[in-house]
């Protein structure tokens, strides 16, 4: 017990340096940009017909601390943000990010995890069952399924379906939210009605995931199938489904387990896109109008930095998780 | 008879072991490669593509920027060269003339209308705009165009009357420019990373390794989304390029250099760099010359697979309108229109370069999987 808390003690030491590096590289990413978070917010008072001047900016900067030395600044934002879970006031806006962003960044989680979920709901029962199947229209058609997954971008798919039920029901599916909840408070009404509509964005978000998958569990099912272990259980007279789920599918999901955070990565990189064509973001409800319209260093370095945290978390999860229900890798802890 | 045609075979099959065993690992995945149906297909699809890339301004009649638009023909449907209708046969393939009318007839609206009677012949080798071919031979012959002054567009024309076909090839040129751009960069830096992290192991390799790691799980495109959106707007359409191929280089690196990494770790100890070391050979000379040798064929197969990647993210960088604008035509710049509604219902041909963007990204997996498969030896006897 002591070397399994060891273990996530470690696990979690090591996320965090992770994190820290994360930050450091979208920290110094968001200050080589050009421009600084005092000319930018002065610039926009400036379209708003108020003089600025040199001093002006000067002020500022020594306002918003611009002046120190980069590692200061650096030092000062992780430690805002770690201990106080802080993430300053927005350039442009001058909104604490935090409110602005609290509503959206769990919606978007939620989205992409019901995406995961999904993808891995379909991937996982039928990459086992066609690994072992011998059948050439089964695996054909999922060789074929996977490469237009690749190469069907989530985004056109989402303008077939857009452009189906237009047609059909006269309605586009976009938003998140009808037009009576759009600004409504949390209820169980407005929770239904996301619900009714959360489905495409999940869908299509899952989709170039599910491909993904498809092939994963189906390359990792193959390489154990073939195993000693599998054709001794088989001379044993364990056959069929039995010996399909109890023998190579619980070894050959341990690998898809650690890959999980990855999953999350790449739909969290197809969430824009998608949030774009079925406007999501008109709605306020998604992040990434933020992120691409309004120029705000401090903005999208928080949403970067969320969204790199929550994979860092589920990759933290997932370990301690593989450990706890593979007792191969338990045994690799503890035993050594 | 029986024992002369046996020494014949026996003779063909010594030759074919001995080039077995005297060919080089390039000889030995080219000839894998040559049996996998599907990757030559995709490989010589692919040729075909970079080749429409490389001749685009030779092939597109017409200028596909603003200055080559046909005004009389805006969102103009595709036009397909006839040989034959209900007038006879020509050996001549032919269009119909089209004629413009806004009146209060078509409720006030440009309605295009084409006359059967009219027939415009296409011509071959014609003069049309400069352009200049590989960006040094300056030129003005194109493939085809149209007699008395006519306006042939393959793929029909845009909004604002440019061409469709003109536009999607040289986008096709566009986007393999940027993923070039992008895998190199991104080479280049996984390369020295990697070479550097596998050559000397220990506390370097365990820095670059956390540094890699952290790079791998932040999510690339809301990053470039990030980054593209501080490009300022009076920023030319070159800048622009070169800066989205830097973006795209600069994150596609990590998992390059943790493969070109994992490798060196376990050749650095073998005996042909002992030798060298001894011999006082530089690290840089190891690096270079020995160790990655060794494993040009899977860098090569590594860079083929990230190629697609690529593509698709300057395409979804474009299409959300952070990306290539507008004078230069990218495939992802191409279907920035393509999911308006009104092009969804009436104008569907603004779908064709989506058809080029999947048929080049289907390629490149193909010939990626194809050479994966070729340059692993032990690929045959798995199955």
């Amino acid at each position: 017990m002591a070397q399994f808390a060891q273990f996530a003690l470690t696990r979690a030491f090591l996320a965090l340096v992770t994190l820290l590096t994360v930050s450091l590289i979208v920290f110094t990413l968001m200050e080589l940009v050009p421009g600084t978070c005092a000319e930018r917010y002065l610039a926009f008072k400036n379209t708003q017909g108020s003089q600025i001047t040199i001093a002006d900016i000067e002020a500022e900067e020594k306002r918003l601390g611009l002046d120190k030395p980069f590692p200061i600044r650096w030092g000062n934002w992780v430690y805002n943000v770690f201990v106080h879970g802080e993430f300053g006031d927005s350039c442009i806006l001058r909104l604490d990010i935090n409110q602005l962003l609290a509503d959206k960044f769990w919606i978007s989680l939620g989205i992409c995890m019901a995406a995961l979920i999904l993808s891995y709901a379909i991937a996982v029962p039928i990459g086992i069952v066609t690994a072992s199947s011998t059948s050439a229209i089964a695996n054909n058609t999922l060789r074929f399924v996977s490469y237009l997954g690749l190469a069907l971008p989530n985004f056109l798919l989402a303008l077939i379906i857009m452009l189906i039920s237009t047609v059909l029901f006269g309605d586009s599916l976009t938003g998140l939210f009808s037009k009576e909840y759009r600004d409504a408070a949390w209820s169980w009404a407005k929770f239904g009605d996301f619900i009714s509509r959360a489905w495409l964005p999940v869908f299509i978000l899952g989709w170039s995931a599910t491909a993904f998958a498809l092939q994963t569990v189906r390359a990792l099912m193959l390489d154990e199938i073939g195993k000693l272990y599998v054709t001794a259980a088989a001379a044993r007279g364990v056959s069929g489904s039995k010996l399909l789920w109890r023998y190579p599918a619980k070894h050959s999901l341990g690998p898809v387990i650690n890959s999980l955070g990855f999953d999350l990565n790449r739909i969290f990189n197809e969430l824009p896109i998608v949030a774009l064509i079925l406007t999501l973001t008109e709605a306020g409800a998604l992040l990434f109008e933020s992120l691409a319209r309004s120029n705000d260093q401090q903005l999208a370095g928080a949403i970067i930095f969320l969204l790199t945290a929550s994979i860092v978390a589920l990759n933290f999860v997932t370990d301690i998780l593989l450990a706890l229900i593979d007792p191969r890798v338990r045994r690799g802890i503890i035993g050594s | 008879m029986l024992f002369k045609r046996k020494t014949v075979t026996a003779g063909v099959d010594q030759k074919a072991k001995e080039a077995y065993f005297t060919a080089s690992q390039g000889q030995l995945i080219w000839a894998r490669f040559k049996g996998n149906r599907t990757a030559m297909i995709a490989a010589w699809a692919l040729v075909l593509m970079i080749m429409m890339g490389i001749f685009a301004p030779f092939l597109s009649p017409y200028d596909p920027t603003i200055a080559g638009r046909d005004e009389n023909y805006e969102n103009g449907a595709p036009q397909m060269p006839k040989f034959w209708d209900e007038n006879g046969f020509s050996f001549r393939p032919f269009v119909y003339a089209t004629e413009r009318e806004r009146s209060i007839k078509t409720n006030f609206r440009w309605v295009v209308t084409e006359n059967r009677e009219h027939r415009l012949y296409m011509r071959f080798f014609t003069e049309g705009w400069d352009y200049k071919l590989l960006g040094v031979i300056p030129a003005n012959t194109h493939l085809f165009g149209l007699d008395e002054g006519g306006k042939i567009h393959l793929f029909g024309t845009d909004g604002s009357g440019k061409d469709i076909f003109g536009r999607t090839l040289h986008a096709i040129w566009t986007s393999l420019a940027v993923g070039t751009l992008g895998v190199f960069i991104s080479f280049v830096l996984a390369l020295i990373i990697g070479g550097v992290a596998g050559y000397f192991g220990g506390w370097i390799d365990s820095v670059l390794q956390m540094i890699t790691d952290a790079i791998r799980t932040v999510p690339s495109i809301p990053l470039f989304m990030a980054l593209a959106a501080f490009m300022p707007d009076h920023w030319s359409s070159e800048t622009r390029f070169f800066f989205i191929s830097i973006i795209l280089g600069l994150i596609g690196w990590p998992t390059l250099a943790r493969r070109i990494r994992t490798h060196l770790l376990t050749e650095r100890t073998q005996e042909y760099v002992l030798a060298a070391e001894l011999s006082g050979a530089s690290a840089g000379h190891i690096i270079r010359r020995h160790l990655l040798p060794s494993f040009t064929s899977y860098i090569i197969v590594d860079l083929m697979i990230s190629f697609p990647y690529m593509v698709r993210s300057e395409t979804a960088l474009s299409f959300i309108g952070l990306g290539l604008k507008d004078p230069v035509n990218s495939l992802g710049a191409l279907m920035q229109n393509v999911s308006k509604a009104d092009v969804l219902l009436n104008y569907q041909w603004y779908f064709i370069p989506v058809i080029f963007f999947v048929a080049l990204v289907l390629a490149f997996v193909f010939v990626g999987d194809g050479l994966r498969d070729a340059a692993d030896p032990y690929s045959d006897t798995k199955k």
